[in-house]
């Protein structure tokens, strides 16, 4: 379970360029549940994500996961929240040009001193899954817009972690790479675990999978369907 | 521990495959690091094996040398002055010495001629023992082919090559031939009494200045050269003391201005994107920094062991030859002289540490930095 409570977050504080990215939000996101964000672009979907996910700390308000307050952490208790606790597919990808599809998927693992090869196997399991299994050699710079998506979703699937965060993880896929993404949170979802991602895609928010659809509106939740 | 070794190798493996990717600048940075540790290297293997060269050659000298002089120039010496310094107290031996120089108009090379101290050494009669240098600068077709020596037109003098000196020392050595007293002075066309100098041995070396002084009064005419005098004339020549603090305060500083220029600019944007994604993605600073140590460290000890080994190469295999300006003006057949392999641990791990660490040192400033921002920045 992960509670914000009149959160707020504001970018250049002060300044003519001041945004108030999220403004005041107070959200209950259920566990074993799928969620999702929707909204026009700069309605603060990125912002509330990186507030949840630990990346960013809120101006005021408080979040708090399992009953842990995070939001007034040390960066280095964050880290630790974010390897223990969340899985990300960033917007842009944000995969590291130069190193292969395999070896961006198997990096979020390194740190946690795994078995080699049990790691690259469950790697190319995850790869396969997303129908990459013929790219997983190629450096990631040569994928296509979609390949590159699936690259990123693979990684976040590495670490079995209980949370996967998705920003518009469908953006660049078709309707069948779609499903098979959808048949992913289906099984993440059986096995208990939280997903929470946004997306502007109606064949996302109009899935039977979906638990909870938040509407936002210039950094301000205007609505919430379950 | 397995652990441990598992996050080891997996932070090495990411490194190893982050380097590749950027390789003409990597290459580049471990050329210039190399070259840096090759030069330095080069002088620190050169001095220490020419320290060991000297070190023989004294180890071989007497405790005193006494030249008789005339106008200020080394002239030869009376075999009378034995008797005299013999008398000395605390003289334990006296011998006169013959040795000289000869000119071989073949090939322009410069040859020491001696009859050695120990007679148990000196060859025969119309027999010679020769240098390693002799049989090469001469071109003698096989070891033992006799040596012939010409003074002028018309003059051939046959000498049968009976052995050669160990090459221990190629400095002592290499130029050097043996021959028998009466060869000697036969060849140089040098009267019986007379000597090139003198050697004098000692029973106890503290007493040396005393027996100079008392040597002096006998002989106010003559030079005295002392071991020590010998010892500091070749300090003098090589310097390596100085020479190896002046390289290795230069490599330091070589190695701080690459890294200056390299990483004192900070990051680039591209490596501080890599390092908002790791952290994203669960790395925690310590994570990062041990990758970036990985980088450091395989960049500074690649860059070490290639520029120590092509040193070595260069000092030992190619008799230092881009050094040979440092050997002009020694006899010919000095620059093919090969040194024997010499290397001096504590100097090698000095280098070692001087030029490593500091690199790796300030790789991880602006990392650090970097490692510890929120990594917000990168979710846009
Ligand atoms: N680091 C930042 N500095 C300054 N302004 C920012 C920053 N991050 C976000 N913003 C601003 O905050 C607002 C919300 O941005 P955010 O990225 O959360 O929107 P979004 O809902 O994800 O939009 P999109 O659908 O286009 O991805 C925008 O106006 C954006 O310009
Ligand atoms: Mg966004």
């Amino acid at each position: 379970m992960i509670s914000l409570s009149s959160v707020t977050k504001l970018y250049n504080e002060g300044r003519p360029n001041g945004v108030r990215a999220v403004d005041n939000v107070s959200l209950d996101i259920g566990a074993d549940a799928v969620t999702v964000l929707k909204g026009p672009s700069g309605s603060g979907k990125t912002t509330l994500l990186s507030l949840i996910g630990c990346m960013a700390r809120p101006s005021a308000g408080r979040v708090m996961i399992d009953g842990r307050m995070v939001s007034g952490l040390p960066e280095s208790f964050l880290t630790e929240e974010r390897r223990s606790t969340f899985g990300f597919v960033f917007q842009r990808f944000n995969l590291i040009r130069g190193l292969t599809v395999l070896e961006n998927v198997m990096l979020p693992a390194a740190p946690l001193g795994p078995d080699p090869q049990a790691l690259a196997e469950a790697a190319r399991d995850r790869i396969a899954a997303l129908g990459l299994a013929d790219k997983a050699d190629t450096p990631v710079e040569h994928l296509s817009g979609g390949e590159t998506q699936r690259a990123a979703i693979a990684r976040a699937l590495i670490n079995d972690a209980p949370v996967l965060i998705a920003d518009e993880p469908t953006a660049n896929l078709d309707t069948d790479l779609t499903h098979r993404f959808l048949d992913i949170v289906a099984d993440l979802r059986a096995e208990g675990r939280t997903v929470i991602m946004t997306s502007h895609d109606p064949r996302i928010w109009q899935s039977d999978l979906v638990n909870a659809v938040i509407e936002m509106q210039d950094g301000r939740v205007t609505g919430a369907f379950a | 521990m397995t652990r441990w070794w598992r996050r080891q190798r997996a932070l090495a493996d990411f490194t190893l495959a982050a380097l590749a990717r950027r390789r003409v600048k990597n290459i580049g940075l471990v050329a210039i690091y190399a070259l840096v540790v090759f030069v330095v290297a080069s002088a620190m293997f050169f001095s220490t094996a020419l320290k060991r060269e000297a070190g023989l050659v004294l180890a071989d000298a007497p405790e005193l040398i006494v030249q008789e002089l005339r106008m200020g120039r080394h002239e030869m010496i009376g075999a009378d002055a034995i008797g005299a310094l013999a008398g000395i107290r605390g003289v334990t031996r006296v011998t006169g010495r013959l040795w000289g120089y000869f000119y071989d108009s073949v090939n322009g090379a410069n040859y020491t001629m001696m009859v050695p101290d120990d007679p148990a050494l000196a060859p025969g009669p119309g027999e010679a023992v020769i240098g390693e240098g002799i049989p090469r600068a001469r071109g003698l077709a096989w070891d033992t082919a006799p040596l012939f020596l010409s003074r002028h037109s018309g003059d051939l003098q046959k000498f049968e090559v009976t052995g050669r000196l160990p090459t221990g020392s190629a400095l002592v050595s290499s130029d050097l031939i043996l021959l028998d007293e009466a060869d000697f002075r036969a060849f140089f066309d040098l009267p019986e009494g007379i000597y090139t100098d003198i050697a004098v041995s000692i029973r106890n070396s503290r007493e040396i200045d005393t027996i100079v002084t008392k040597a002096e009064r006998l002989m106010p005419s003559a030079r005295f050269v002392t071991r020590d005098d010998i010892s500091r004339t070749y300090e003098k020549i090589f310097s390596w003391r100085e020479g190896v603090m002046v390289a290795l305060a230069g490599a330091a500083l070589l190695a701080f201005a690459i890294f200056a220029a390299e990483k004192a600019s900070g990051l680039s944007a591209e490596e501080a994107r890599e390092i908002g994604i790791l952290k994203a993605i669960g790395w925690n600073s310590s994570d990062v920094i041990a990758m970036k140590l990985w980088e450091g460290g395989l960049v500074s000890a690649g860059a070490f062991l290639l520029g120590t080994v092509t040193a070595y190469l260069h000092v030992f295999l190619f008799s230092a030859a881009l050094f040979a300006p440092m050997l002009k003006g020694w006899a010919v057949i000095y620059p093919d002289f090969a040194l024997a392999p010499q290397i001096d641990a504590l100097q090698l791990t000095t280098l070692f540490l001087l030029t490593t660490l500091p690199y790796i040192a300030a790789t991880l400033v602006p990392i650090w930095r970097a490692a510890s921002a929120d990594p917000d920045q990168i979710m846009r």
